[in-house]
């Protein structure tokens, strides 16, 4: 029997998470080369709404419900996961490269003693089923492009936008609940709370457009110009090292070397300079703007498009022209 | 307290990185030690100056010290560096099982790492070490306080929607990012200091590791080659004056470019 490939749903308020279905996409794709079925694993509780928009996504969603899957722990779910893992030795488990995936991979793959390969920005198999990927290294100067061995699953973290989501994925997955007991008394940390961000806005590492401004904003009160064009565009907003530290904003719109990379399939950037620490965190977004008083800004040695012009004339009549024109 | 804080030089992200051959990097001598590791080093000294202690800075790397220079110079009471040219061609796991050898029966409440290296970006090191030794982590935190008394601590994490309030019994392993603290400079004396003080040098063989287990031959991923970044295609500028220059840049987001 071919072993499966695995997804690790995402959710989140009972919605699942735009990487979640990117990676069922990508994977629905894989199994037209090699006949392996595709499940989506989710754990949780109060699972109704997002089981039922999984199905479309896969052939089999395994269903871990325990209310101590929720909210997430690295314990909690290495707990349930391992025996399945174990049980099904599926080939492949992929997951997003997020705050989850990046947590709980690393201690799976120690465990099983399997090949783990984070961030990937590329992914295909072969008929087999072995799995190669690309995968940024120092900051993205550099990419590997690598191999799994013998040991499975191969498991990987994946970049948001690195595959697209499919609108009519066609299957149908069959819901298979997997009976989860869990000791409390072996899980050790325990969440209290989550202080959720203010506002709406999507993390800038799942944000389709993030607009950006630096230093050359001047000042913090001036982010309304931003504020205003992300709210016409439904983007996240980011910014630079520089703007954290005034205290300008706050470190989780920090991209970059030692904020976020982001793979936004537009990057529009004001007033930043292009510091090689920031151009690091943004090297897999699709199209960049940039827009910077300075003709000699490194900005521009990255960007698709430039404007050599001042922020606080383009902003606004940016946010005016893309208003008149999408509305039409 | 007894702290120990995973340290590593790594390439200064202005280093230049050329592709020798397929398989081998290049990597001009401009190192640093790891942006977020000090980050751990600055957390670790605070406990210390509260509860009192000891932290010892740790490193996995037969060619560099000055990660663990840097941390004495900050603070650190001790530096152990596991050295053995055997190690060469190790990846994150591989170092993860070097450090279960080192570490599995010494006494500790806390282990103190990076959130990721700056040279292979992992973020593996630190949650498999606290796999193989059975004990919780956190990762990417952004607040610490401990209760050594009820040995347990409070950590802040970040995640994509907001931050995570967490507790967890000690002993704990903890990888740090940005916003935990400010790494302290140190003194110009204690720099010179720190360039005499004694390191307490391990080779792999003293620690058991069957030499499978280690090094290029226990690689799971394997580097088929490396390859530049992608090429982005050249710049176009808008040259035209204001007004026309936006109205030119959305029309090319919107049929040129078809992002919007
Ligand atoms: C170890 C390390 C890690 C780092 N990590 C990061 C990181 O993760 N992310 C990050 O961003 N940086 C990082 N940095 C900092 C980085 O080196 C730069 O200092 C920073 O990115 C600069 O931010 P900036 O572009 O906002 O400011 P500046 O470099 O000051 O640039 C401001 C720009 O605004 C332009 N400008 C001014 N007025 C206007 C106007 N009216 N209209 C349009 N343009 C205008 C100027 O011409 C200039 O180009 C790191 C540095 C180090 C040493
Ligand atoms: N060779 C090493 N020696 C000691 N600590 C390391 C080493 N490599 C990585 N670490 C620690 O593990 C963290 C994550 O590294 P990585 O998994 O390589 O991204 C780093 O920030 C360090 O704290």
């Amino acid at each position: 029997m071919a072993k499966e490939i695995w997804v690790l749903a995402e959710h989140q308020e009972g919605k699942v998470k735009g990487i979640t279905f990117e990676l069922l996409s990508g994977s629905i794709e894989f199994s037209k080369q090699t006949g392996q079925k595709v499940a989506a694993i989710l754990l949780g509780s109060g699972l109704e709404e997002a089981t039922k928009s999984l199905i479309p996504f896969a052939d089999k969603i395994y269903l871990l419900e325990n209310p101590l899957l929720s909210p997430y722990t690295s314990d909690a779910y290495e707990s349930a996961l391992l025996p399945l893992l174990k049980e099904h030795e599926p080939s492949i488990f992929l997951g997003g490269a997020t705050s989850t995936g990046k947590d709980l991979f690393p201690r799976l793959a120690m465990h099983l003693e399997t090949g783990y390969a984070p961030d990937c920005t590329e992914l295909s198999v072969n008929e087999e089923g072995r799995l190669t990927i690309k995968r940024p290294l120092f900051g993205g100067k550099v990419f590997a492009e690598m191999v799994f061995s013998e040991a499975r699953p191969q498991m990987a973290t994946v970049r948001n936008h690195t595959f697209l989501i499919r609108e009519n994925p066609g299957r149908s997955a069959e819901v298979l609940p997997i009976p989860t007991r869990l000791d409390p008394s072996s899980l050790k940390k325990r969440v209290i709370h989550l202080e959720k961000s203010p506002g709406a806005r999507l993390d800038i590492t799942e944000a389709d457009i993030v607009v950006a401004a630096g230093r050359g904003i001047k000042g913090p009160e001036n982010f309304k110009l931003i504020e205003d064009l992300a709210e016409v565009l439904n983007a996240s907003v980011g910014t630079t090292r520089a703007v954290v530290d005034e205290g300008w904003r706050d470190l989780k719109d920090q991209i970059g070397k030692s904020g976020k990379n982001i793979s936004a399939r537009l990057y529009m950037a004001f007033g930043i300079s292009g510091a090689i620490h920031h151009i690091l965190g943004i090297g897999t977004c699709k199209t960049i703007v940039a827009v910077d008083t300075d003709p000699n800004a490194l900005i521009f040695n990255y960007a698709d498009y430039g404007i050599v012009g001042d922020l606080f004339k383009i902003v606004p009549a940016l946010t005016e022209e893309l208003k008149r024109v999408l509305a039409s | 307290m007894d702290i120990f804080v995973l340290v590593k030089q790594v390439p200064d992200p202005e280093a230049t990185i050329r592709i020798k051959t397929d398989t081998e990097l290049e990597i001009e001598n401009k190192y640093f030690t790891n942006f977020f590791d000090e980050i751990a080093i600055e957390a670790a000294l605070r406990l210390k100056e509260k509860f009192g202690g000891k932290v010892t800075v740790l490193t996995v790397d037969h060619r560099r010290v000055d990660a663990l220079r840097r941390g004495i110079s900050m603070g650190a009471d001790e530096a152990v560096q596991i050295a053995d040219p055997a190690l060469e061609g190790s990846d994150p796991f591989a170092i993860a099982r070097i450090l279960t050898a080192y570490l599995k029966d010494k006494p500790f409440d806390l282990i103190l790492a990076g959130r990721q290296a700056m040279d292979d970006d992992s973020g593996i090191v630190g949650i498999a070490l606290a796999e193989a030794l059975n004990i919780p982590h956190v990762h990417s935190i952004i607040g610490l306080e401990v209760d050594p008394s009820k040995k347990e601590a409070k950590v802040i994490r970040e995640v994509e929607n907001g931050k995570e309030h967490l507790t967890c019994p000690l002993p704990a392993l903890f990888t740090c990012q940005k916003g935990l603290n400010t790494p302290r400079i140190p003194l110009v004396m204690n720099v010179m200091k720190a360039m005499k003080a004694q390191i307490k040098k391990v080779d792999s063989a003293s620690l058991g590791m069957e030499p499978n287990k280690v090094g290029s031959s226990s690689l799971q991923v394997k580097v088929l080659r490396y390859l530049p970044p992608p090429k982005r295609p050249p710049v176009k500028m808008i040259k035209e004056d204001y007004p026309e220059n936006v109205k030119i840049l959305v029309r090319l987001l919107r049929e040129e470019a078809k992002v919007l």
